[in-house]
């Protein structure tokens, strides 16, 4: 009797614990696709500026564009997505520069933010990656409890479905990345060898689970695929030192060009479309920002883009 | 409840603390946010004699890293096994499994003492004579290489489940106690990222035999196997500060020959320094406070129990014998292409005399690139270094194998120097690789090619994909004398299974250029090919 209650009594309870505890998140890919739909919108603003100060620099082209608290309410989760792909130091152009994230964490704070979340998944080895890039020394400078440098944590990728999806119909993305209130894109412009750049919508890919090389096979209609489904609040490209070639890892100086520009928009095709120039390049050049135009998640033609430039 | 005597909780005091001490270094021999690794569980290496013995012999040359070990050998000429009974970690974690393995001790073999002298001289003549064998009996290196293989990767699994398990299932409420206890736990003692080892069964297995052992005998590994413990017991001969009989009371009871967990002292209640480890149960325990520890009147050591002129003569005639076996095999002439040396490795006689096969460039190993070898560097190559891409490759600016490696078998390196030393070489094999194999876009391997200029590069042509139509791709090659054999090509390929770009050893720095001839004519020097040699 005793051993069949035993059986009894594992049985009721492992099966009502499993229904009572297993619930799990499927309105998790709809939290981010509510966040401002800005396809369609007539023209694009796109703020660029060119100044050796990067802090000041980062405020004024986020001033250009209405301000951080056009992006920030009061109590927000922020998340900012620089570039940490790779250990290398900042000066080599390969990650996005620390004083650009910092400045953008304290604005976000500035603005109200509750708290921000800083994390990339990277190519190379993470640890050296968050310290080498500088991102993570300087946002322990800040020693502020609401922000913080993150590694990647595995058990917070979920699959994602992506139904307005080309050749991309889903993949696993990092679940605080979705959940944020405002994401921002922190992309450093450098040089990719099958992407032609790399820029804003080619950052997405720090927030992505699973084999990621396997995308390269469609890379440009992959990205825009994505684009659907991640739509950064407000993108900051970083070509405060532009990487020119032999990205997009570098590792020589002489591949490196100062360029102490910063460009900022809510729209990542435009943002994109911009930073191209900087390159000496067309945007129609670059695959992938022809593909997410195509998809209608923003705007390339640069007579639509309304570029307000520092004085 | 008894209280225990005062010198029996020193020794535990001390045998704690150095067990700590060594947990700690061996949590600490990671990555520590700097390029330099500020303290490492190679300390305990270090101050071992035998190893320090083995490795310099085989290198006939004095290694200054393990110089330490000097003090050790030295404070065992005037105390004794000391190390053994207050210090060893391995010794420490015997007793402590003791209550679980207690069991009647059975009758040894008369011969079984000498084993351990045996093991001495065969290790340390096959030392000399190109047999590396230290590291399979060394206890260091069974203990860190079962921690580091085995037992540490199975521990940061099992609470990684656990945590996984409450993340994933768990209501909001216990999330909100288990999430806080797991950042506290990934910062203090789990490993940053699950690592896997390719023979961590049999490096467990090593380790679990040790205790296995235990049931025959108390501490049956200290008493009859280990060779260290052999090294120091040699060393006790000489020693003046030892346990002994004060000799005219003693009833000879015996008492103290059953309490003895060394089997140190006879029936007649006499001590052997060469197995005493100053555990203090004998001091403590004889009733009749026969036992004391202080200046022994040097009789001459009626007990020592070392090897017959003619087990020794024909011990160190098997060491010299010994390495000839394993030289005549075609792995001399034909070195195992896939088996790729970590970073500064010396050229591969050296450094398999040097290598103790501790696992510590492993441990240490950011990217768990390194792994042990079973067979690809022969039979005494077991469990030394070698690195398998598809599963980690070699960071580009880091040199933490070479900061930790005891004995130098790995060498210490700049990180630009290490840039500069190739491990090994990658091709490509055109038959899978997409752009070849199928017209598909990919080069992810171009992307992660970290040398500054890219050893990895495209050329743009137009091919037919698998469907006949005409369509550009990049694809790509390797620069041979750029590539360093880093892997990091070879662990991105996003083909599943069997990577389309591939690291061998060929074309490895530390190979001579003469030996890779035709055998007819020596090679042009170095300098005149123009591949980087790298001469220690």
């Amino acid at each position: 009797m005793e051993r069949r209650r035993f059986l009894h009594n594992v049985t009721y309870w492992s099966l009502s614990c499993f229904f009572v505890l297993h619930w799990p998140f499927p309105s998790l890919a709809t939290s981010a696709q509510a966040q401002t739909p800005q396809a369609g919108k007539p023209l694009a603003k796109v703020g660029i500026g060119k100044d050796k100060d990067y802090r000041k620099l980062v405020r004024q082209v986020i001033a250009l564009i209405g301000g951080m608290g056009a992006f920030v309410r009061p109590g927000a989760r922020v998340v900012i997505k620089p570039n940490i792909s790779f250990d290398r130091p900042p000066e080599m152009g390969a990650t996005t520069h620390p004083l650009v994230v910092r400045t953008l964490a304290e604005m976000a704070l500035e603005a109200g933010a509750s708290q921000v979340r800083i994390f990339d998944r990277t190519c190379n080895e993470a640890r050296r990656c968050y310290q080498n890039s500088g991102i993570l020394p300087a946002i322990q400078g800040m020693d502020d409890r609401r922000v913080r440098c993150e590694y990647i944590d595995r058990r917070k990728f979920v699959t994602v479905p992506i139904p307005q999806g080309r050749v991309l119909k889903g993949w696993d993305i990092y679940r605080d990345a979705l959940e944020a209130d405002c994401y921002i894109n922190v992309p450093v412009a450098k040089q990719h060898g099958l992407a032609g750049l790399s820029l804003g919508l080619k950052n997405n890919m720090g927030i992505l689970g699973g084999n990621r090389g396997q995308l390269h096979r469609k890379l440009d209609q992959n990205l825009a695929d994505l684009g659907t489904i991640i739509r950064p609040t407000l993108n900051v490209i970083d070509a405060t030192r532009m990487l020119l070639r032999n990205g997009p890892q570098g590792g020589n100086l002489r591949d490196v060009q100062v360029n102490d520009t910063i460009i900022a928009s809510s729209d990542t095709v435009a943002a994109d479309a911009c930073a191209t120039m900087l390159f000496g390049r067309a945007p129609d050049e670059i695959g992938t920002t022809v593909a997410a135009a195509d998809m209608g998640l923003g705007i390339m033609q640069l007579n639509r883009i309304n570029r307000i430039e520092l004085p | 409840m008894k209280v225990k005597p005062t010198s029996i909780i020193f020794r535990r005091f001390s045998q704690g603390l150095f067990l700590l001490i060594f947990i700690v270094l061996f949590l600490h021999t990671d990555y520590q946010g700097q390029d330099e690794i500020s303290g490492a569980v190679n300390l305990l290496f270090r101050f071992d004699p035998l190893i320090a013995l083995a490795a310099s012999l085989a290198a006939r040359t004095a290694i200054v890293l393990v110089l330490p070990a000097i003090f050790l050998l030295l404070s065992s000429f005037l105390l004794g096994r000391w190390f053994c009974g207050w210090a060893c970690p391995m010794g420490t974690l015997l007793d402590c499994a003791r209550p679980l393995l207690s069991r009647k001790a059975g009758v040894a073999p008369a011969a079984l003492p000498k084993l351990r002298y045996i093991l001495l001289v065969i290790i340390l003549v096959g030392a000399f004579f190109g047999l590396p064998l230290v590291g399979f009996l060394d206890p260091f290196a069974i203990l860190v290489r079962g921690l580091s293989m085995a037992v540490y990767p199975a521990f940061g699994m099992a609470v990684e489940t656990f945590f996984n398990l409450t993340y994933n299932h768990g209501p909001a409420w216990l999330n909100h106690l288990t999430e806080p206890l797991y950042q506290v736990l990934r910062i203090s003692v789990l490993p940053f990222d699950q690592k896997v080892f390719a023979l961590s069964i049999p490096a467990a297995a090593m380790l679990i035999s040790l205790f296995l052992l235990d049931l025959l005998h108390r501490r049956f590994f200290c008493r009859y196997v280990c060779p260290l413990g052999a090294l120091l017991g040699l060393a006790a001969r000489f020693a003046p500060w030892m346990i002994h009989n004060r000799k005219p009371s003693c009833t000879a009871c015996g008492q103290c020959s059953d309490l003895c967990r060394m089997g140190a002292i006879d029936q007649q209640g006499q001590v052997n320094g060469e197995r005493c480890i100053l555990c203090m149960d004998c001091v403590t325990g004889c009733h009749a406070r026969q036992f004391t520890f202080g200046r022994t009147h040097r009789n001459p050591v009626p007990v020592a129990e070392g090897l017959s002129r003619r087990a020794f003569i024909g011990t160190t005639a098997g060491g010299i014998a010994l390495p000839f076996l394993f030289a005549v095999r075609p792995m001399k002439l034909y070195p195992e292409p896939r088996l790729i040396r970590p970073p500064g490795t010396l050229p591969e006689e050296q450094f398999l005399g040097r290598c103790v096969r501790c696992g510590e460039c492993m441990q240490v190993c950011i990217n768990n690139a390194l792994h042990p070898a079973l067979l690809e560097a022969g039979f005494e190559g077991l469990f030394t270094p070698r690195l398998i891409p598809r599963i980690g490759y070699c960071e580009y600016q880091c040199t933490l194998c070479g900061q930790v490696c005891p004995t130098g078998a790995i060498r210490r390196l700049s990180p630009s120097r290490k840039q500069e030393i190739a491990i090994g070489r990658a091709y490509l094999d055109r038959n899978r690789c997409l752009p070849y194999a199928k017209g598909v876009p990919c080069i992810v391997c171009e992307e992660h090619c970290p040398t500054p200029e890219k050893a990895i590069r495209f050329r743009e042509v137009t091919t037919i994909n698998e469907i006949g139509q005409e369509v550009r791709v990049k694809q790509p090659y390797v620069v041979e004398s750029l590539c360093i054999g880093c892997g990091i090509c070879e662990n991105k390929c996003p083909l599943p299974g069997r990577s389309a770009i591939l690291v061998t050893s060929e074309g490895e720095s530390r190979r001579q250029p003469s030996i890779e001839g035709n055998g007819y004519t020596l090679k042009s020097p170095s300098w005149k090919t123009g591949t980087p040699t790298d001469k220690a």
